[in-house]
Formats: structure tokens, C-alpha cells, sequence
């Protein structure tokens, strides 16, 4: 076990929360001094693009190229959203980012509002994040005190006021378009793009949104530098750390940084303490409820973007959940197709519609009564709805079928076959 | 404009076009629901699905969200886009009742026709369906909530081009729900299009259900009578009643939608005191014995007191052959020509618009796609309701709408209200007052890309649509017209304006002196037409003869020495020209007759049988005029011929109901100058302004129990000031005294009334109906009751 | 009806919302401010809101109806959020809610009969590391067993009788 550099949770202890004053101390605030007194908007925007950052959300977007749509020309408002709507099921990492040290967020916003020229900012929090929601609030009024907030921050004529949004608990409001709508206060139905947020957002106006754990990656790419933060990952195309969420059949389920490219096996084994209760691992979803399962063959993988894209799944949030070698991969599906038609918006015929028929058809098949017409069903269904529903929560649905049907068809099969589940 | 192919087919484009746009120019219908013409496309349903084959992304996409390209080459059925729509309409069905024998959509369900062009014929989900509890929607339309295929076509009707607030979707994922807050009637006075734009059976006509199945319906294009703007409809009605009138598509007017008063209004045509029989000296006779007793008391009065001693009145109810035979009828006799509108200041309206403005009227989807309209003296939504939605589309699509009206006007939409006085718009229109704002107005109609103005007949006159005219040609420039639309107070005043001689004041004065003996009244009601209802009711009381042909029972129709009932617009064919000139041709839905279920007393079938009809003796009014005049032309004859005769009615004969009509030619008459001076300042006292309302204000929709439930009893309403000067509350009974009497009603203040002004509502068969709308205000007191 | 919002609360809402240019995005906030004030949002409730944002009632009910966190139905004194979410599954999240249920005598979505609790199943609730876990009222608990259960709910029983 090697040890990793850790940026996002330098501050971290153990039920602890670090404020203004311990976060200065550690230094805090230089990042943000650094760039306003030393650097123009486009100049961090270079570097953000140079470091290889991608977005922590999920999509894993390249945070430079978005940035680079955002108009940093138009007039205000302009405005720089952040996502912790963390719902998706696994992950946990921005929730614990902001337990221990939320004004690493604040700074991260206000160096990227300043980036990009944006005044008004807001951080979208879900509703079970109560203390992560104080935890900001406090910040933001101490920053504000300390003038890092506010109109003229540092004498640097940039002004950014910032605001938290508590939500009320959906899923689709991490997709950022219906975040968008939900800060609004209109039904939170995601929206087509184009146009995209940096055209039309929040208000009709100009908008970038991007993730907890990305925003609190900025300050450090701007201390560090680009080139140091592309190293801390252990694959070529990689860069920086990531925050793993831990879960699942593991002895440990925590939340750790480790560099982007760490293999599978090293987090299950050195950090998850191995699968739970001595049993052996069967499957996992690499980054969250809607990344396909891998299998025992992919312990050896690398978590980063290409790599996971190469063995049919995706990095996603970097939520790691292990299931060991008696969980019923149907019943685990079905767990997962449940959720997702729960959180529907209710908005695009194939997720609305779509996902409950797959449920029931998987339930159908777990109690037994499945036949081998359902199964192509279930595949026929799997291949319709990929990639045709209107946003991407019904596309994420199908990333676990996607991962049954590859890896645990022969699953399937038993359970129609013995008409009952091989589990139970 | 791209050129792409869409199933071996190249088709040309307007840019921003998408591929479901190019392949409906083709013909190609792609199964869709969430698309609709009016609403656009918003990705939801995902049933449109087709294949780019080659284009900037290739793969199947949704096609109305993918713009056309140029090059591009689309496949709509491969193996793909079809199996996987097959999908769509199984998901859509997932829980869809199999109530269609009993579904009141039966016959124009567009689930059970997209169902089958998708392909979906077996359902595979074998669990149970989800159910809702269904919410009393009010009188007009019905929710049958599990039928729901939540395509949100209703919502994006009902608020987004409506603008409606009380009905929208609740819930999320499989259990979106589309309803109100609580139960209650919709409040929009477009609600109906709800019931237009479900593509199932959720949202039904309540009024219209279990009557008539939709095959044995008997349905056909028509034009709305209730007010000016012409729009398309297509009545429904069966066993001779007229049983439900759906909107009908004209681009150039409604577009897809229409009012309710349109919608739920036609109570008029199966109304129980319509007037059915011939009857000439108080009995029953037959219609050629009706026709032959007309034709020899006129050729009696014209041979004992002249042709001087018949006047005819025509109207903007009746159709435009009907009033040319009649001013044909008027020629032949060689009496004065007839009377188009009763009202004079309501008829200078109209000669203006026929006139001067005919190069610069604007059509309600020019009014739509304008980026600033200036309203002067009109309440949409009363007047001209549709107009109102089109004004909603100029501020959803970024533009302004400024009125400036003394009533208390709402629409759909934001909108800037100044509340001034009908004398001071006037005032202002001459640039005599207020001319900051004039001023104001002037900049940014100049500056506006596609300006309109609207005007409000009844409160501008003549003298307001001229001054109006000479405004908009101050704001033309060399890119553009301003444009201007005036509201008129009937359904075809503009094409009885269009037949107007001379300018004639005097009917009600020659009536009283006895120069006239006998007056025709074509489908109008002098008595509740003439701005003194009380002068003119006297002086008809002394007519040797008064010859009525009409389909609305009036105090005409009951004072008539001889009466010929006429169809109504759904019984017979003719035209109307809207208020902006627009031809517009109508067909016969129903033969006329008395409906079945009230001749069978709710037995069916009758029991009774007699060889004719029930009331089948109404005939149209151009008919009748025809054998009054011993025509035998058809329809199509009489249209070429007015069309050869009057130059402004070309195309007239090529007119097909269902049609977007034909506009006149403009006019190259000399501009008309107003004979009568108005007085335009007279502030200081209190005074009554007659308004028309939007439900029974019009004689059709008066006539219509359907349209209870949205109606205002008579009420009068001023600025909380007058009353409170007054020491008078809003809800308590007043006393209004004017020139034509006391009444008493309650009174109701509301701030964005102007100040001096009472407004009341005309309401034909209340005791207000003889305050007709149209004229200046007049004078009045209102004071608290003696206790 | 007790009270929805306090005066001052009300007023400081009024204050709010004349200052900013979007009113219409505190329509979260004010919801969530008359449930903790009143334990869930009545009818009443709605229209109070609707009325402070100068919306109809429907267009906040559009909003309130969508979010599974604003209670538009009586819930009890203690809401509990059971996770049946994967991580929460995994490890035992089922027999966890099947033993609440036992213990509080109710089905998913009921209120126990002495009003105490409500038992609602919900998605992740972003403690996935501390599975099987559940929410009551704001409050998140995980690990749990059975025992732990069982706990809470008599320190709960205990909190509302003092």
C-alpha cells in the first residue's frame, strides 16, 4: 500500500470538520490569493484544460473543454453551478468531501467563477445532506467575512456571491439540466440540449455545472500546477486523484483518495480489506449504480476513464460496490432497474415506461417464473432503450442490464431453468 | 433551405426545419404523439424514431429533434427505427385500459392509429396496471386519468400556449398525473383545446359524452359566428343536434385552437325558442305562402307609399350571399339601399376597416408572429378571445403587448395596461393628449420589426380606426408595414361593410316619422342592435309591416307581421369575411329539424311517424331571398357572379370550406372621411361605458346553457375611488341612473379600471341589454340604495 | 390548522423574496420550511406558499408533488427513511426493513398507531459506507442491526412521551 498524495482530503479527520480558520492554516485561500493576484481568467482556464481534470460527477467530461464553451465575454449574469445532488446509489464521496472540509468547495467555486467570469454561484445540496448543507452555510458566511466572497474579493475587482440550494430529494436533479430547472423551481424535467447550459442555463443565462469533487480540485491544480497533478495518476491518460466511495461486500467501506488508475484489486484488497465475511468476489460496479458490473477478470483493471471504458464499463462517480460470490446477480439487477424507474421523471416514454417492464420482467425471472421468451425480452428491451431515452438516467438503467446480459446471462438462464433463484 | 432525402424522396426545407418536418412535407407520416404542429417538439415520446443514414450523426435519432441537413440521407423504416418504435408503442400501452368499446376517443383515437403504425400489436407486460382516481374537471371537459400515455400535449396546451395556471402535471416517473390542484372547473378560457390536443381518451368533451359515436358523427368545416376573427371549426352533430364543435386548422387565423364561447357556445342551434315555422299574421304557414304574403305586401307598400316606404336592414350575422341578394332585392325595388349595420358608430368601425385600412389588416397569425402590438380600446379575451392567445405567443416569442383600455383587461400573458378613458385613446390617437406615452409608443413601433396595432371597434369608431390608419402608416418604412387589426362586432361585418351604399343615420328617425311602412330584417334584431334600443323598439312597434328572416329568436322575431326562419351557419353553406378581410366559406353540417332527442322525449327511436321532419322548415336566408327574387343561380353561380360584379370578391367562387379563405383586394377608394365630429373630452363626471363580456354578451353564445358556468351575472364595476367617493362597497346593490333608466345591480370595484368610468357588461335578456356596446360613453350617476 | 409558518417567518420570506429577481426558487425552501414547522404540507399549506410566490397553488403542487422529500400526506412525528438502495441491500438493507416493519406493526408508507412513525423506503442516502442505514428525519443512522433498531426507536418512543 502505497501512500497517496492527498489533496481533497489533506484536512480530514474522523468526525471532524475543518473551518476557516484551520483551513488557512493549512493553507487555505493561497490557491484563490494566488490566482487572483497572479493570473487572468483564461490563463487558469488553460491549466485546468492542460491538467487532464475531467468531471467527478459521473460523465467524466474533460472540465476544461466545458469551461471553454462558457462565454466569458457575455454580460451578467453568468453563472457557476455546483452538483451535490450525490444520489446515485454507491456514492458517497462528495458527502464526505464536504463533512470534512467544505470551504475546499468555496475556494474551488471562486476560483472557477473567476475563471470563468461568472458572479453568481450556487450549490445545489440533496436533502439528506442536512449537515454537509451547515457545513456550507458556515463556510460561505466565513468566507464571506473574510472577504474571499462578496463584492472586490481581495481587491481584485472580481465580485462572486454564492448561495446553497437545499433540494428535496430526486435523483434526475443530478442531471445538470434538470438541477437547473429544480434551482428554478419548475418541474425538474430535464431539458434538450442544445441549446446547452453554457448558452442558455440558469435563467436563460450562461451557466457551467460542474461537480463537488471537481470545483474542489481547481485551487490544488492552481497551487500545483498541471503537470504535477497529471502525475498523481497512475495511468498515461489519467490525472489526479479520486475520491473512491467504498461499499458493498467489503471488510472496510470507506471513502478514500487515491490516484486515478489504481487497479481494482489493490482498492478491494488493500484498502476495502478484501471481500467480507472471507467469501470470494463476484462482481462489482466500478463507479456507481449505473456503471455495468465487472467480473473477477477485471481485478487487474485500472480505474480510470479508457481503461474501465475498455472492459465495457465506466470510472462513473468511483463508487465502488463489491458483491461477493452468493449474491444472486439477478436480484442485485433488479435492485438497481427498481431505483432507477423510481427516480424516473417521468418525462421520455423508454424510462418512464421502459424501466418498470424491466423490472418486471427481472422479477419475474427471480421468482422463477421466467421463461426463455422473457430473456429475450429482457435483451430486446436492454437494446431499445440504450441510448434512446431523452437524458442519460434511463441510459445509466441500462449499465447494470448491460453487465447482466454480458457477464451473468447464464445466471438468467439458471433461474428460468430451476424456476426458482439458484440463491435463495 | 437543405435539401435531404428521406426515403428515396429529396425534399427542399426552410432552414431550422427538422427531419420530422421535411418527411411530413413529403407525406411521410412518421407515428409520433408528443409532436404537435402548434406545440412543436420536445423529445418526450420517443415514437418518431427514423434512421440517419448519412448525416453529420448518423444512427436512429428522434426526428423531431434532429434539424435537416443538407445531404442528408433518412430511412424511416429500417429494421431498427421500426422495432424500435414497435417498443415505444408497447411501453405507451404498458398500462393502457382495453376500455376502447366504451372510450368516448372511439373513432379518432390517435394512441389506437400510432399504436398500429408502430407495429405493437401483443402486449408482453402480463402485471397489473396502474390506476388513478380522476378529478371532476368541471362542466366542459372529462378525465378519464388511466388511459394516459402522458405525451404532456395537454400541459404544453393548456399553460405554455394557453397560459393557463390551474392545470398542469403533478407526480413524476410512471405516475405523472395531469390535473388541477383540487377539483373544480378549468378556469381557462381555452380549456377545450385539451380535449382537441389528447391523442386518447383522458381529456374528452364532457358536454359532448355518450352521445354519438364518432364514425356516425356528421361533421364539417365551418367558420365560428361568435365574434369577428373568423376562426376554423368543425361541428359535430348528429340526429339533428348540434352535439360538439372541435376547432378546425386555419394557419392563417386560429391556427390549431379556439375559445370556449366558440367552443361550448352553439346552444343557439338546438335552442327550443329558435323560430321553426313560417308564420305571416300570427299562423303557421308554409314557407312558399310565406315567400308569396312577403312578396305582395312590399310590391302593396312600395305601390301605395313609394319605394321610399321599405327599408331593409342586413347584417354581419348573415352570410355574404345572403346580404347581396338582399341589397339585390333592395335595387330591384329601387327602395334605399339596405342598412349593413345598425349601430353608426359601430358601421363607421366597419367602413373604415373596409376602406382605408383594407391594405394594412393583419391576419390573427401576422398578430401572432409580431414583435410589438399596441392595443387600443379592445378586451381581447372578450371580444375577440383568440386574439387574446395570439397575443400570448407575441411575449412568449420575446415581444411586447401594450393596451391601453379603460376596462380592467386580463390576458394570458404579461403586458403593459395603461388605463385610460375611451375619450382620452382618442385624444390620444389625434395627438391632443397624453403624449408622452403617444410619443413613447410612436419610438418603439418605429423601431419594432413587425408592428401591429389593434383596435377595438366598439370603443374607437371611426374616427379611432382613421386616426389609427394614419398611425400606422407613420410607422410604415420601406422594410415593412405596420400593420393594424380592428376588432368588428360581428362574424361577417366586414363583408357587410363591404356591400354598404352611402352612409345612412337616419333609419331610426324615418322609422319614427313614418316615412318608413315596412322593414326587412335580415338575421338582425334592431331592437338590441340600435345604440337606443328604447326609441328604436317604439318606432318598430308602429310599422305597418315588419318581415323578420332569422334563426335567433329576437324581439324581432316575436314582433314579426311576417317571419322566415333561416338556418344557422352549421345547417347551411355561405360566406364570411372575418375583420381582416379574410373569404372564408362555411358548409352545411346537419339539415336543420329539431333534435331527436327532444322530439322523441328521450325515447328512442320515435314512435311517432310523420313524413317530414320535425322542424325542418328553416331554410338558408340566401334561399329564401332567392325565391323572393325568382333566382334560380346555385351558390357556386351566385359567388361568380358577385365576384364578376364586385371586384374586391375575386376568387370568391373558388372558395373550399376548410380552406384558409381569401383575402378581399384591398381598397382604392379615397380615403372615408368622418361625417361626425366626436366629442373627445368629457372628464369631470361619472359616465357608463357598455362593454361586451366574454360569455353572453353576443346573441349566439346568450342563447347557449353550456356557457352557464362561465357567466358573470350583471354586475357594475369602477375604481375603488368612484366608490369609495361615493361611500358605496364592492357587493353591495347599487342604483345606476342613466338617460335610458335606473337599474340596480351590485358593485364591484377593481383598481385597473379607469377612474370616472362605470363599466357595464351587455347582456342580451337581462334588463342591461338595451345599453348596447359601440357608442361614447354617456352619462350616469350611480348611488347607494334608499334604506 | 396550527400554524404553517410563523409571522416572522412569513415576513422574512416576504423580505426575501421582494429582493431577488427569481422568486419562484424558493419554492423549495418555502415547503421545506412549513413541514419542519408542521410535519408535513397540507393543502393549506400549498396555498400558503403559492400565495407568498404568486404562483396558483397547482404550480407549487407541480413542484411539491415531484420531490419524495416533501410529505404532501400526514407522515408521523418521526419519518424513517429505510435505504433500499444496492449498498444498503447488499448487507442486509430487506431484512432491516422487514424487522422495522414487524416492530412498528405497519407496511411501507403507514404510520404507526401511536402517530410516532412513518416507514418510508427510499433511495441511497449518500451513507452507502455505513450500510444498511436509514434517515428519520434528518438524522442518518448506519451500520444498523436489528438491536440498533430497536434502540433508536425506544430512545425515540422515550423523546416524544417526555
Amino acid at each position: 500500500m502505497k501512500q497517496t498524495a492527498q489533496l481533497l482530503f489533506k484536512n480530514r479527520r474522523p468526525g471532524e470538520t475543518v473551518f476557516l480558520k484551520e483551513y488557512e492554516r493549512a493553507g487555505g485561500y493561497l490557491g484563490l490569493k494566488q490566482a487572483l493576484r497572479e493570473m487572468q481568467p483564461k490563463q487558469i482556464c488553460e491549466l485546468v484544460k492542460n491538467s487532464g481534470l475531467r468531471g467527478r460527477g459521473g460523465a467524466g467530461f474533460p472540465t476544461g473543454l466545458k469551461w471553454s464553451f462558457f462565454p466569458a465575454d457575455k454580460p451578467a449574469p453568468k453563472y457557476l453551478v455546483c452538483n451535490c445532488d450525490e444520489m446515485e446509489p454507491g456514492t458517497y464521496k462528495d458527502g464526505e468531501l464536504l463533512q470534512a472540509d467544505p470551504h475546499q468547495l468555496v475556494e474551488g467555486m471562486i476560483i472557477s467563477a473567476y475563471a470563468l467570469q461568472a458572479d453568481t454561484g450556487y450549490i445545489f445540496i440533496r436533502y439528506a445532506y442536512r449537515e454537509q448543507f451547515a457545513n456550507l452555510q458556515r463556510a460561505i458566511a466565513e468566507a464571506t467575512e473574510a472577504g474571499y466572497l462578496g463584492k472586490d474579493i481581495l481587491g481584485s475587482g472580481f465580485s462572486f456571491e454564492l448561495h446553497v440550494h437545499g433540494s428535496a430529494g430526486r435523483y434526475i436533479l443530478g442531471e445538470e439540466t434538470a438541477l437547473l430547472n429544480g434551482l428554478e423551481g419548475v418541474r425538474p424535467n430535464p431539458r434538450s440540449k442544445p441549446p446547452f447550459p453554457a448558452v442558455r442555463g440558469l435563467f436563460g443565462r450562461p451557466t457551467t455545472v460542474n461537480n463537488v469533487e471537481t470545483l474542489s480540485n481547481i485551487q490544488h491544480i492552481v497551487t500545483g500546477g498541471a503537470a504535477r497533478f497529471r502525475d498523481l495518476a497512475l495511468t498515461v491518460d489519467g490525472a489526479g486523484t479520486k475520491l473512491y466511495g467504498l461499499s458493498g461486500h467489503l471488510e472496510r467501506t470507506e471513502c478514500f483518495e487515491l490516484p486515478v488508475g489504481i487497479s481494482l484489486r489493490e482498492i478491494i484488497d488493500e484498502y476495502g480489506g478484501g471481500v467480507w465475511r472471507g467469501r470470494r468476489f463476484k462482481s462489482c460496479l466500478p463507479g456507481g449504480a449505473s456503471t455495468p458490473f465487472l467480473t473477477s477478470a477485471d481485478l487487474d483493471v485500472q480505474l480510470d476513464y479508457q481503461t474501465l471504458e475498455a472492459v465495457g464499463s465506466r470510472f462513473g462517480t468511483g463508487g465502488v460496490t463489491v458483491f461477493d460470490d452468493r449474491t444472486c446477480m439477478v436480484a442485485a439487477t433488479l435492485n438497481l432497474i427498481r431505483f432507477f424507474a423510481r427516480e424516473s421523471c417521468g418525462w421520455c416514454t423508454p424510462c418512464r415506461d421502459g424501466l418498470p417492464l424491466v423490472a418486471w420482467l427481472l422479477e419475474k425471472i427471480e421468482h422463477g417464473d421466467g421463461t426463455r421468451d422473457d430473456l429475450q425480452l429482457l435483451k430486446s428491451q436492454y437494446s431499445n432503450i440504450s441510448g434512446n431515452s431523452f437524458c442519460a438516467l434511463a441510459e445509466g438503467a441500462m449499465g447494470p442490464v448491460d453487465g447482466l446480459l454480458r457477464h451473468f446471462e447464464q445466471e438468467l438462464v439458471d433461474h428460468i431453468e430451476k424456476g426458482r433463484c439458484p440463491f435463495s | 433551405m437543405p435539401t435531404l432525402t428521406i426515403d428515396n424522396q429529396q425534399v427542399t426545407v426552410p432552414d431550422g426545419n427538422t427531419v420530422f418536418e421535411a418527411a411530413e412535407q413529403l407525406g411521410i407520416v412518421v407515428p409520433h404523439f408528443c409532436y404537435h404542429h402548434a406545440l412543436g417538439a420536445v423529445g418526450a415520446c420517443r415514437m418518431c424514431a427514423v434512421t440517419v443514414v448519412e448525416g453529420s450523426m448518423p444512427g436512429m435519432k428522434m426526428s423531431c429533434m434532429t434539424p435537416a441537413e443538407e445531404g442528408m440521407v433518412v430511412e424511416t423504416g429500417t429494421a431498427q427505427a421500426e422495432g424500435f418504435r414497435e417498443h415505444v408503442g408497447e411501453w405507451l400501452m404498458t398500462n393502457h385500459p382495453h376500455d376502447c368499446p366504451v372510450c368516448d376517443e372511439g373513432g379518432e383515437c390517435q394512441l389506437q392509429e400510432m399504436t398500429i403504425a408502430s407495429g405493437h400489436g401483443l402486449r408482453n407486460y402480463r402485471g397489473n396496471k396502474r390506476t388513478y382516481q380522476n378529478q371532476d374537471l368541471g362542466p366542459y371537459v372529462a378525465q378519464e386519468m388511466n388511459r394516459c400515455i402522458q405525451c404532456y400535449r395537454c400541459v404544453r396546451t393548456y399553460q405554455d400556449y394557453c397560459g393557463g395556471r390551474d392545470f398542469g402535471a403533478m407526480g413524476s416517473r410512471q405516475r405523472v398525473f395531469f390535473g388541477r390542484f383540487r377539483d373544480g372547473m378549468l378556469e381557462s378560457d381555452f380549456s377545450g383545446n385539451i380535449v382537441d390536443v389528447c391523442p386518447t381518451g383522458v381529456l374528452t368533451d364532457k358536454t359532448f359524452r355518450f352521445k354519438t359515436r364518432l364514425w356516425d358523427l356528421e361533421q364539417a368545416p365551418s367558420i365560428c359566428p361568435h365574434c369577428s376573427l373568423g376562426c376554423a371549426t368543425v361541428p359535430g352533430g348528429r340526429y339533428r343536434e348540434l352535439q360538439r364543435v372541435v376547432s378546425g386548422v386555419n394557419l392563417q387565423t386560429n391556427g390549431h385552437f379556439i375559445c370556449d364561447r366558440g367552443r361550448f357556445g352553439s346552444g343557439y342551434v338546438n335552442h327550443p325558442a329558435r323560430p321553426r315555422h313560417a308564420r305571416a299574421g300570427g299562423s303557421r304557414v308554409s314557407v312558399t305562402d310565406a315567400v308569396d304574403s312577403l312578396l305582395r305586401r312590399i310590391s302593396e307598400t312600395v305601390s301605395q307609399h313609394g319605394p321610399e316606404a321599405v327599408a331593409m336592414v342586413g347584417s354581419g350575422r348573415a352570410s355574404l350571399e345572403a346580404n347581396l341578394l338582399l341589397r339585390q332585392w333592395a335595387a330591384e325595388l329601387n327602395c334605399p339601399p339596405p342598412v349593413f349595420e345598425l349601430h353608426p358608430r359601430r358601421a363607421r368601425a366597419i367602413r373604415q376597416t373596409v376602406g382605408t385600412l383594407s391594405d394594412h389588416l393583419a391576419s390573427l397569425r401576422q398578430v401572432r408572429k409580431s414583435d410589438l402590438v399596441v392595443v387600443f380600446g379592445a378586451d381581447p379575451l372578450a371580444e375577440a378571445p383568440m386574439l387574446a392567445l395570439a397575443l400570448r405567443q407575441v411575449v412568449r416569442a420575446g415581444g411586447r403587448v401594450v393596451v391601453l383600455d379603460p376596462r380592467p383587461v386580463e390576458l394570458p400573458c404579461e403586458f403593459e395596461h395603461h388605463p385610460l378613458t375611451q375619450e382620452k385613446i382618442l385624444c390620444l390617437l389625434a395627438g391632443n393628449c397624453e403624449k408622452e406615452l403617444f410619443n413613447r409608443l410612436l419610438q418603439d413601433l418605429m423601431a419594432a420589426r413587425r408592428p401591429v396595432l389593434v383596435g377595438g371597434g366598439d370603443l374607437l369608431g371611426g374616427v379611432g380606426l382613421q386616426l389609427l390608419g394614419h398611425l400606422t402608416e407613420s410607422c410604415d418604412n420601406d422594410d415593412r408595414y405596420c400593420l393594424v387589426h380592428p376588432l368588428l362586432p360581428q362574424a361577417n361585418s366586414f363583408g357587410a361593410g363591404l356591400l354598404e351604399g352611402p352612409e345612412q343615420t337616419d333609419l331610426l328617425e324615418r322609422l319614427e316619422s313614418g316615412r318608413v311602412r315596412a322593414l326587412i330584417c335580415l338575421e338582425s334584431d334592431p331592437c338590441s342592435e340600435h345604440p337606443e334600443a328604447g326609441r328604436m323598439q317604439l318606432a318598430i312597434s308602429r310599422l305597418d309591416y315588419l318581415a323578420v328572416f332569422d334563426y335567433l329568436p329576437t324581439h324581432a322575431t316575436k314582433r314579426a307581421d311576417l317571419l322566415l326562419p333561416t338556418t344557422t351557419p352549421v345547417e347551411g353553406d355561405g360566406v364570411f369575411i372575418n375583420n381582416e378581410g379574410r373569404m372564408q366559406a362555411f358548409a352545411r353540417v346537419l339539415q336543420p329539424g329539431v333534435p331527436l332527442a327532444v322530439t322523441g322525449q328521450g325515447n328512442h327511436p320515435p314512435r311517432e311517424f310523420v313524413p317530414a321532419t320535425p322542424g325542418c322548415h328553416p331554410r338558408p336566408a340566401w334561399q329564401l331571398l332567392q325565391q323572393v327574387l325568382g333566382d334560380e343561380r346555385t351558390l357556386h353561380g351566385l359567388r361568380q357572379a358577385a365576384a364578376e360584379h364586385e371586384s374586391r370578391l375575386e376568387g370568391l367562387s373558388d372558395l373550399q370550406p376548410g380552406g384558409e379563405g381569401l383575402r378581399v383586394m384591398p381598397s382604392s377608394q379615397a380615403p372615408v372621411e368622418e361625417s361626425t365630429v366626436e366629442i373627445w373630452s368629457q372628464d369631470g363626471d361619472l359616465r357608463l361605458l357598455p362593454v361586451q363580456v366574454r360569455y353572453g354578451s353576443d346573441h349566439a353564445s346568450c342563447l347557449s346553457d353550456k356557457l352557464t358556468p362561465r357567466m358573470t351575472g350583471p354586475q357594475l364595476i369602477v375604481h375603488p375611488q368612484e366608490a369609495e367617493k361615493r361611500q358605496l362597497k364592492a357587493g353591495e346593490t347599487v342604483l345606476l341612473k342613466t338617460a335610458q333608466g335606473t337599474f340596480r345591480f351590485p358593485l364591484a370595484c377593481d383598481e385597473r379600471v379607469v377612474r370616472g368610468r362605470v363599466i357595464v357588461p351587455c347582456l342580451p335578456g337581462t334588463p342591461l341589454e338595451i345599453l348596447v356596446p359601440g357608442g361614447l360613453s354617456l352619462p350616469c350617476e350611480i348611488e347607494g340604495e334608499a334604506p | 390548522m396550527a400554524e404553517l409558518l410563523t409571522a416572522e417567518q412569513i415576513d422574512q420570506f416576504r423580505a426575501h423574496i421582494a429582493h431577488i429577481e427569481h422568486p419562484r426558487e424558493l419554492i423549495i425552501d418555502l415547503l421545506r420550511a412549513v413541514q419542519d414547522k408542521h410535519g408535513w404540507v397540507p393543502d393549506e399549506g400549498v396555498e400558503l406558499v403559492a400565495g407568498l410566490l404568486g404562483l396558483t397553488p397547482l404550480e407549487v403542487e407541480e413542484i411539491a408533488t415531484f420531490y419524495y422529500k416533501i410529505y404532501r400526506r400526514p407522515v408521523g412525528r418521526y419519518p424513517i427513511h429505510i435505504c433500499d438502495s444496492i449498498c444498503c441491500w447488499s448487507r442486509g438493507g430487506e431484512a432491516l426493513a422487514e424487522h422495522l416493519q414487524k416492530s412498528l406493526d405497519i407496511a411501507p408508507g403507514e404510520t404507526s398507531a401511536d402517530g410516532l412513525f412513518t416507514l418510508l423506503p427510499t433511495c441511497c442516502l449518500g451513507v452507502c459506507g455505513r450500510a444498511p442505514a436509514m434517515m428519520i428525519g434528518r438524522e442518518s443512522y448506519g451500520p444498523l442491526n436489528n438491536e440498533d433498531v430497536d434502540r433508536v426507536l425506544a430512545e425515540l418512543r422515550q423523546e416524544a412521551q417526555a
